[in-house]
């Protein structure tokens, strides 16, 4: 089912054009990673899913509903977690969240249940009645957090969510946002931490004030421009690599000492003509490994051809 | 208007913790009400036997039979226009902090990322200012109504207040002149990108009531019931101009993009 559909997308700030004609469904239960440079409008586009602001053209469905006509219904299952996301800092955590739940449409038992829930799952539970400005900045994250989710939403729009965490409470993050798929919430993951992006993300989407590429990530891995082989020599890599040089539709994109890693395009004609070069050579071959390409050396790729374009 | 009601709630909490926005005021409240009034109504008697003070008395009301009573009169008139201060200064000092703030401790976003309307974030934000300038107008005219007739009955032997011209600006002028400026607040607030510049411009839009006190002051016009209830009627046709554009300047995306974000 889908939750989520944008369809030709634009948002123009008077002359600065934040998204350019960007298209994407997201599905109900899915962990959308949306990634992109600073101002590529990730944030523009968390801020026109949550109805915060209007897009210039473009059509929106959430839900099965049209966010531009049904803001309220839109606000009330969506929970968002913003990238600098603030407190009422002379007033305790604990309120902080009744305040921000009183405005859901929930019961008073339930509203409270889910504070309580929150709280104790982030571990804030013992400082509950500490004001909300006496906390550290992960405190506040975890704080910030649990508000988005108060209300149980269908929908978490979250931008930067494990920014200024710890590395354990970072991890403790990443598995909540991984349980949420049990629980059928879709989420809408915007980081700049690749890993994080590839370890839980189901699709991910690399925007540019226009998209560049939506796929998952063994899509991205299998396209032919990431298909990649390490190979280790009995000695150093620079010496036979040369003799690689021309070999059809193979670069080398490494060597550090007696390993070289090479992207190959179309391995099931390049690699036998690559082991015959090499063993004619008289090369000391100890493996010849496929090696999947990160999801950080992916984007990097797409981004610095965006930039070449 | 329920989520009207807990922004108020929650607001006004923070305004009434808020030594900054109390302490201006009880001063000027402690001043208009109590010192002055005391001050005019205890001297009277000697400034009667100042020879300027008679002949200002003589020059602006004729022959009068009871020269203490008419200075008293004059006095409070005087004062009067002074107590619009209150309402006109409490609206200043809360609405723009109670905007500003939100967006300074990014806690703005979130709150417009829940379902509360627009409409009933700026009932909320408005009643969190104006509530308290009716309250302290009303709360300071007791004092002075109080202070002003226990005075006059024990050194006159008469209560003088509370009057017609004290009523209308009580409850008619003060409530009025207290909405339009919260709305100005508001408007001033969506344009700021701070609290200190949002004040600054607040304390310029004050600045009507200090020209009509310079106007009484300066003797060129004394306010009476027909100036009041004009004063009114003109204040009243303003409101929904006022309303009209706070509801259109105080949008989501407006006041989104528009305030420059901590980030």
């Amino acid at each position: 089912m889908l939750m989520i559909t944008i369809e030709n997308l634009t948002k123009k700030f008077g002359d600065n054009t934040a998204v350019e004609d960007i298209s994407f469904d997201i599905n109900e239960s899915e962990i959308f990673g949306f990634l992109g440079p600073n101002g590529a409008g990730k944030t523009t586009t968390i801020r026109i899913l949550s109805t915060l602001i209007s897009p210039t053209s473009g059509k929106i469905t959430i839900d099965n509903r049209d966010s531009l006509s049904n803001g309220e219904y839109v606000r009330s299952i969506t929970g968002l977690l913003t990238e600098s996301p603030g407190m009422y800092e002379k007033i305790s955590a604990y309120d902080n969240l009744e305040y921000y739940s009183s405005f859901y449409n929930i019961p008073v038992s339930t509203r409270k249940n889910n504070i309580e829930k929150y709280l104790k799952m982030f571990d804030l539970w013992d400082r509950k009645d500490d004001l909300a400005g006496t906390y550290s900045k992960g405190m506040k994250q975890k704080l910030a957090l649990s508000r988005a989710l108060i209300h149980e939403p269908k929908i978490l729009l979250l931008d930067e969510p494990t920014a200024g965490l710890d590395p354990e409470s970072a991890h403790m993050v990443r598995i909540f946002i991984e349980s949420l798929k049990k629980e059928r919430t879709t989420v809408f993951l915007c980081t700049h931490n690749l890993e994080e992006a590839s370890n839980l993300s189901d699709r991910v989407c690399i925007i540019k004030k226009r998209i560049i590429r939506i796929a998952t990530l063994s899509e991205l891995q299998n396209n032919d421009k990431n298909k990649r082989a390490e190979i280790v020599f009995t000695d150093d890599a620079d010496r036979y690599i040369r003799l690689l040089e021309g070999t059809f539709g193979v670069k080398v994109i490494h060597t550090e000492k007696n390993i070289a890693i090479l992207v190959i395009e179309k391995p099931e004609i390049s690699n036998p003509l690559i082991i015959k070069k090499l063993i004619d050579s008289g090369a000391g071959i100890l493996y010849f490994n496929e090696v999947k390409a990160t999801l950080e050396e992916i984007y990097l790729d797409l981004i610095k051809d965006e930039n070449t374009k | 208007m329920k989520k009207a009601g807990i922004i108020f709630k929650k607001e006004i909490k923070e305004v009434i913790r808020n030594k900054n926005i109390w302490l201006p005021i009880l001063i000027i409240t402690a001043i208009f009400s109590i010192a002055i009034p005391l001050f005019i109504i205890l001297g009277s008697s000697s400034l009667l036997s100042d020879e300027d003070t008679m002949n200002f008395i003589n020059k602006m009301f004729g022959h009068v039979d009871d020269p203490i009573r008419v200075l008293i009169g004059f006095a409070l008139n005087q004062l009067l226009i002074f107590l619009l201060i209150l309402p006109a200064m409490v609206p200043s000092l809360i609405a723009p902090s109670s905007v500003i703030m939100e967006k300074e401790n990014n806690t703005l976003e979130p709150l417009l990322a829940t379902p509360v309307k627009t409409s009933e974030l700026l009932l909320g934000k408005s009643l969190t200012a104006w509530v308290p300038a009716f309250f302290i107008s009303t709360i300071s005219f007791i004092i002075l109504t109080i202070v002003v007739d226990i005075a006059a009955f024990i050194k006159l032997d008469y209560a003088p207040l509370p009057n017609i011209e004290w009523i209308i600006v009580a409850f008619l002028l003060s409530p009025i002149l207290s909405f339009i400026l919260t709305m100005a607040s508001i408007i001033v607030s969506s344009r700021s990108t701070d609290i200190r510049s949002a004040q600054g411009i607040g304390a310029v839009i004050i600045f009507p009531i200090y020209l009509i006190i310079g106007l009484q002051l300066a003797g060129l016009f004394l306010l009476n019931i027909t100036y009041l209830l004009i004063g009114c009627l003109v204040l009243l046709a303003i409101c929904p101009l006022v309303l009209k554009l706070a509801v259109k300047v105080f949008d989501r995306e407006n006041i989104l993009t528009r305030w420059k974000m901590k980030g």
